[in-house]
Order: structure tokens, then sequence, then C-alpha cells
């Protein structure tokens, strides 16, 4: 048992769920206690010691199906289908099973273990002869599906079937001899038939869950590795979907972090009228000591966001993280643009986040379908909306600098640089490919205080973290 | 303590609290293994009230620390009453000087008193609060940690010594171990992440809101007096409220609070103009009665619908209900 509770800790960590060594001891511990006949509270002691976060429960309940249900459950149903290919009910089979015994005592002396425990049904001991034969064909590297016959050949030899099949020859020839009435000769002979079928069965259902197993943590892996590190020029409809579910997971993640820095920021400068008031009991003798609260500020954000097709989505993945975390900054402003720059603050405060996002991206504001001319927006912005910008303001352009030739007004970046606290520029093209063709990037670059490649969502996190850090 | 998993899911029916086998498995295994328990879930779902009741079932005295932010030692564990000490000094004036005849020099006078300092630094001036009081106490307790995510992180590592050891150091004195080891549950609404360290050494439970059927149980249990009826109809109305994307969905505690004020308002029947005067028991936010009136518009135009047909032909359309 210690074995199979250790690899399933494993199978636990490779699926992502963090599980320490002293947990797998409780683990250990606790089904000690609970016993492992009733599922139920075994799952519940290891669901209890091993899992202890919320948003990990369905994997484990996913594991735990997979990995303690398989092998039992599928040595249980090869026996029910047996049961059922001779048509008895629970009754007669038991009947049956112990007829079977009495027969295999007087006949079967130098019959193999294996050979007994599948005909007397001791699933038990059939389980754990599986479990064994499975480890020394090391059926836990099973990775592809064209390797599961391979695997199933293998685990028979491993096992026996060979001499099995070979004594079940004999047996069905003895019983012939033996002075049973026909009928029941018959089924002891559909039974042993079936039994040898079943245990085909087994096998190779057995093989196939486990790369079905492995399968499910490559998957599980994969999936999350590719979403965070693909670029949002490339997501796929059903992507996008998953996206909009990670941003807002790494949005929480971000809060929860923040929310214990916060905590830890210093402590500010002393405050003696507290002191006074809170020693008074103790006459005026400053036992302990009162600070101020250090007030941290939260930024103001503007935000440019370029909503032309080369770039919509790490628009959209940019404007949901920030208004997922809004109530981190003291103002957000949005603004999106093409070649016309417009406001749409306003619709992310009446609706729902995702709704928000719809309008401000489907040309409801500005016209989507024009050419990008980051010249005109940014000129446009200066004229119409500079009261946004203040000395405490961030402000972010998110955007190629692709300006099709026109104009690059970069002298309007500069303005708005003079009047913000700092300017963020966040670029979803590769750094590489920036000042190539009409790629304006080196000539915007100098004004802003810092820019940043933005591809995938590991950069966008990275910079929304770097942004509310300070 | 338990003899078995059903013994727990026994004794807390007999308390009033309807734990699924899970809950129970959790309890029981904390009660074996001597581990706290954190409890997670969503608000209202009975997480403190697991803890009442774990106290009244085993018949321990509960002891409850609710923790909210710039929580520290001296409001957990202990203080020196320092008033009290004060108050001594001042009064115990004249052994002092006793004390201090004889002494030559300012020295000497300094041995004298350090010799007795143990006197003020002992026990008697210690203010325990619960922490240590679920320590240091003769019968064995239940120990509630209210709401542990509003405290700070450095509450939280404070706490790990006395939840992997039992025991705490005070510095003057030493260190206090537990006479009885305390049955500790930490509850915690998820404001934010618990620190792994924390986590590790706590048996994890995230009790969900309950299905339909169990809820039914709850309500059976707690208002006795509410129709089978009319108890029905609220927790469909609840569970499918709670599928909305409200600000706060309406908990256990909700769900009880309303069928016990429908029952007073002696209802048979949830209709519109109730639901809207009533409505503000369960939901509790301005934008949530909003959205919550709209669905259930539309629930309360069903069942008249239902109603309104079982009236007008009882036996046909019984029939016809069975047909489709």
């Amino acid at each position: 048992m210690d074995d199979k509770l250790v690899e399933f800790a494993n199978l636990l960590r490779q699926n992502g769920v963090r599980v320490s060594l002293a947990e797998t001891l409780d683990a250990l511990a606790a089904s000690g206690v609970t016993g492992l006949l009733d599922r139920e509270s075994f799952r519940a002691a290891l669901r209890a010691t091993m899992v202890k976060r919320a948003s990990e429960l369905p994997v484990f309940e996913e594991l735990f199906e997979v990995y303690f249900s398989g092998l039992g459950e599928i040595i249980k149903q090869a026996g029910q289908g047996v049961q059922e290919a001779l048509s008895m009910s629970d009754q007669e089979f038991q009947k049956f099973l112990d007829q079977v015994e009495e027969m295999l005592k007087q006949q079967g002396e130098k019959l193999s273990e294996l050979a007994r425990e599948l005909l007397q049904n001791r699933s038990g001991q059939l389980e754990k002869r599986l479990r064994e034969a499975a480890r020394a064909v090391r059926l836990q590297g099973i990775e592809r599906t064209i390797e599961e016959n391979y695997f199933a050949r293998a685990l028979a030899r491993a096992l026996g079937l060979d001499k099995l099949e070979q004594e079940i020859r004999e047996l069905r020839e003895q019983i012939q001899t033996l002075d049973y009435g026909n009928a029941l000769k018959a089924q002891l002979e559909k039974y042993l038939d079936r039994r040898l079928k079943a245990l085909e069965d087994i096998i190779r259902r057995y093989v196939r869950m486990e790369r079905e197993k492995r399968d499910l943590r490559a998957r599980e892996e994969q999936r999350l590795h590719q979403l965070s590190d693909k670029s949002f020029y490339y997501l796929s409809d059903e992507e996008l979907e998953r996206m909009k579910e990670a941003v807002t997971r790494l949005a929480q993640r971000l809060k929860n972090a923040l929310a214990v820095r916060r905590k830890h920021a210093k402590k500010g400068r002393f405050d003696i009228k507290r002191t006074l008031r809170h020693n008074l009991e103790y006459g005026g003798v400053p036992f302990k000591l009162r600070f101020e609260k250090r007030r941290r500020e939260k930024p103001q954000v503007v935000i440019l966001c370029d909503v032309s097709d080369s770039v919509r989505n790490a628009s959209r993945f940019m404007l949901q993280f920030v208004y997922s975390l809004q109530d981190l900054y003291s103002r957000v402003r949005s603004f999106v643009f093409v070649s016309d720059i417009g406001e749409v603050t306003e619709h992310f405060r009446g609706n729902d986040i995702k709704e928000a996002l719809d309008i401000a991206l489907k040309g409801d504001v500005i016209n989507v379908y024009a050419h990008s001319d980051f010249g005109r927006a940014f000129r446009n912005f200066v004229g119409d909306h500079i009261g946004a910008v203040n000395k405490r303001t961030t402000v972010i352009v998110l955007g190629d600098a692709r300006n099709n030739y026109n104009l690059p007004h970069d002298w309007c970046l500069r303005e708005i640089r003079q009047r913000a606290r700092r300017i963020i520029w966040l670029n979803p093209e590769s750094r590489n490919t920036w000042g190539f063709g009409d790629s304006e990037m080196e000539r915007y670059a100098p004004h802003c205080d810092l820019v940043e490649e933005c591809r995938n969502l590991n950069q966008l996190y990275r910079v929304v973290d770097h942004l509310v850090a300070r | 303590m338990f003899s078995s998993i059903e013994e727990v899911i026994e004794r807390f029916a007999a308390q009033k609290y309807i734990a699924s086998r899970r809950i129970a498995t959790v309890v029981y295994l904390a009660a074996a293994l001597r581990k706290p328990i954190l409890v997670e879930g969503p608000a209202g779902v009975g997480k403190t009230d697991l803890a009442k009741v774990l106290a009244l079932a085993l018949g321990h005295d509960l002891i409850r620390l609710q923790c909210y932010e710039g929580l520290d030692e001296g409001k957990a564990l202990y203080e020196w009453e320092y008033a009290k000490q004060l108050l001594y000094t001042q009064i115990l004036k004249d052994k002092i000087s006793e004390v201090l005849t004889g002494a030559q020099g300012l020295a000497a006078a300094v041995d004298r008193i350090a010799k007795e300092d143990e006197v003020f630094f002992s026990e008697r001036f210690v203010l325990p609060r619960p922490l240590l009081k679920a320590i240091t106490a003769d019968k064995p307790v239940v120990l509630l940690i209210d709401e542990i995510d509003k405290a700070d992180a450095e509450f939280e590592a404070f706490l790990l010594e006395l939840l992997s050891d039992f025991q705490v150091t005070v510095p003057e004195i030493g260190t206090f171990k537990a006479r009885q080891v305390p049955l500790v549950v930490l509850t915690s609404n998820n404001a934010r992440e618990m620190s792994d360290a924390l986590k590790r050494r706590c048996l994890h439970l995230y009790i969900d809101f309950p299905d339909r059927e169990q809820e039914l149980a709850i309500i059976k249990l707690k208002a006795p007096e509410a129709a089978d009826r009319l108890a029905g109809e609220v927790v469909t109305v609840v569970q499918s409220l709670r599928k909305l994307d409200l600000k706060k969905s309406p908990g256990i505690s909700e769900t009880i609070d309303w069928v016990k004020a429908l029952t007073l308002l002696n209802v048979q029947h949830l209709d519109q103009d109730l639901v809207n005067e009533t409505l503000d028991t369960i939901v509790k936010y301005e934008g949530d009665v909003r959205k919550a009136q709209e669905e259930l518009k539309e629930y309360v135009r069903r069942a008249r619908a239902r109603r309104g047909g079982e009236a007008g032909q009882p036996g046909p359309a019984s029939d016809k209900d069975l047909l489709n």
C-alpha cells in the first residue's frame, strides 16, 4: 500500500498538485486509521491530507478515479461478465463457485496459483499478481497507443498465460472423466473458457488504462505550457476560451500574492498621539509603541490599446487582466484605437467584463477595420484626452507600432511622457522584428520608460505584476 | 473520542448537524491523528458551526479566537498584566523597602530586587488569551480559530508552533506544553491563500453548498415547523439562485432564515409580492437583488402555471404529468 500511495502522490505532483513528503506521510497515517475497506472514507482521508487547495480538488477526484478504482474495478466487471455469460443469479453463482472449489480440491492439486486465483474468483490476490507482473514489465512506462499490444503480450507472458491455457485445457479433459451430470459439465466447461477470456480482457483493459493515465498527465501538462507560452496571435477559438479562464486565475493569484506583500510593507513613522493614548492604562509609561500605517499609493492607469486585427487578442487579455485587478488601482481609464481613438472606460463600468470587452473590440466605439495609424491616434489623444494624464498616471500603450508608413508623430508621445509618471509600451511582436518594415518601435521607444515584449500570458503576467508591485 | 466514522455522523446528527461522510471522515481523522482541521468554503455553509457542534458532540468546552487584521500575539496568546504589576508594586512598596534595607550601594540593591523578580513575571501576572487558555486547560477543549484568512501572514507563521507541537513559549516563564491536546478547527473564507506551511500541518476540508436533498434534510432539522412543500420550493429557488453569478451566493443559514421568516408569515406558496418583500433575507447586495428578482419572476410564473393546472383539473392533470 505504501508504494501505491507514494506513486499516487507522484502522479498528483505531475499534475500540478503540490504534495509534500510530510503530507504523503499524513496520508499514510490517515489511510491506516480509516482502513481501505470503505472507499469513500479512504478517498476522504486522502483528500483531506493531500489536497490543500479547493482549485486542485477536481484534479484529485479525476486521478483518484483513474488510479484507485482502475484495476479492481476492471477485475470486478470481468467477474460479473462471466456470471452474466452463465446467466446465473448471485446466489446460484455463489453456489456454483462452491462447486468449482470442490472440484478443484479433487482435481487440481498441481494447479498453479494463478489458475486457482482466477477460477475461485479471488480478485484481491489476482489484482496483486497483476500489479507485480506490470511492475516487472515496466508497464508504467507506456506512452503511446501503438505500444498497447506489445505491453499486453509482455504482461501475459509475465503472468504465465501459456501455462494457464495448458492447465485449463487439461482441466477440461479431466472434467469429462468425472461423474458429474451433463448439464453441470457443460456449465463448468463454459466457465473455464469464460474465465480465460476474462483474464485476457482484463490484461488488455489494464494496459489501456495505464496508457490513459499517462496520457491524462501529458495532456494536462502540455495544455498549461502551451497556453501560457503560446503567442496570443496564434490562439484558436477554443484556446481563446480557455485563455480567458487562465487570465482570471492568474489575476486571482496575483491579487493573493499582493495581499501578502502589502502586509509586509514597512511600518511608518512613530505615532506619538496614538502611543500616548494606548499607554494611558500603564500610567503613561510607553510600554507599547504605535506607528503610523504607511499607505501605499495605488497607481492610476491609462491604457491605450491598439485593437487592429494583428494585436487584438493581446489587447483583449491586457484589458481583461487590468479590469480583473481593478481594485488594485485607484483609477483605470482605457482607450482603444486603430486610426481613430475612443474611450471605453464607461463600458467597463456598467457592464460585465466580458460584455465590455466585446463592445470595446467589436467596433462599436471606433472603426476597427481601418489601417493602423499610431501617429494619428496619438495626436487625437493629445488633442482630446490629455486631461486624463497627470503626474500619478502610468500610461500603458499596447501595440505593435506598425504604422503603415504614416507619420509617426512621436512628439505626441513625448508630450504625454512630460505629463505622466511613466509610459510603458508593450509590444506583442517578437523583439527581433522591431524597427523593420513599417514598425516605428525605434522611434517611439526613447519616449517610454519601459518597453517590453508581451506575446504570451507569462510575459503579460510579469508585466502586470511589475506594474502593481511598486 | 469517536470510535468510528458512523459514530461521528450519529453524534453530529444528535446536535442537529448533518455531516456528510466526507466531513465525518475528516473529523474522525482529526480526532484520531490529533491534527488540526482547516475548513474552507463559501460563506454560510456551516464552517464555524462545525467546530461548535464538534465541541458539543464531544462535551468539550469551545474556545474561540476570532481573527482580524492586526491581531497579534498579545491578543491571541498572552499578555503581561502591566496594570496589575504596577498596582502590586505600589501596594508592596513597604515590603520592597524591607527587602532593600541594609543593601550596600546601588549594585547590591539591584541584586536583591533581581532575586525577587520571578514574583512579578510568574503565571500570576499572565493574562491568558484564547490560545494559551486552550493549551493550559485541564479538560480537553475544542479550539476554533475563526476566519484565519483575515489575520496577517505573520500571525499565521506564529500559529505554526502551536499547531504542530501544541506548545507555546513565553520567554520569561518557559514553554507551556498542552496538558490535553486540543482539537483545533481553523476556518477560512479564502480572502487570501494560506501559506503552504500552515496547510501542510492541517487536514484540509472543503465544504461546498449542499445539494438539494441535503439542504432539505438540514431545513427539516433546523426549522421543523416549516411545511414540507414550502421547504421544497424554497430550496429549489435557493439552489437556482446559487447558479447565478451573484456577488454573494445565499448560504445555508440564509435558506434557513428565509424558511423561518416565511413560516412565520404563514405562507403556503411563494408568490411574486412575497418574494420581493422577503428577498433581502437571502440576497444581500443591491445588484444581486435585481438579478435574483429576474430569476424568481420566471420561477414563480412557472410554479403558478403548474399549480393552476392542478387546481383546475386535478385528476387528468396529474395523469398528464405522468405522461409527459
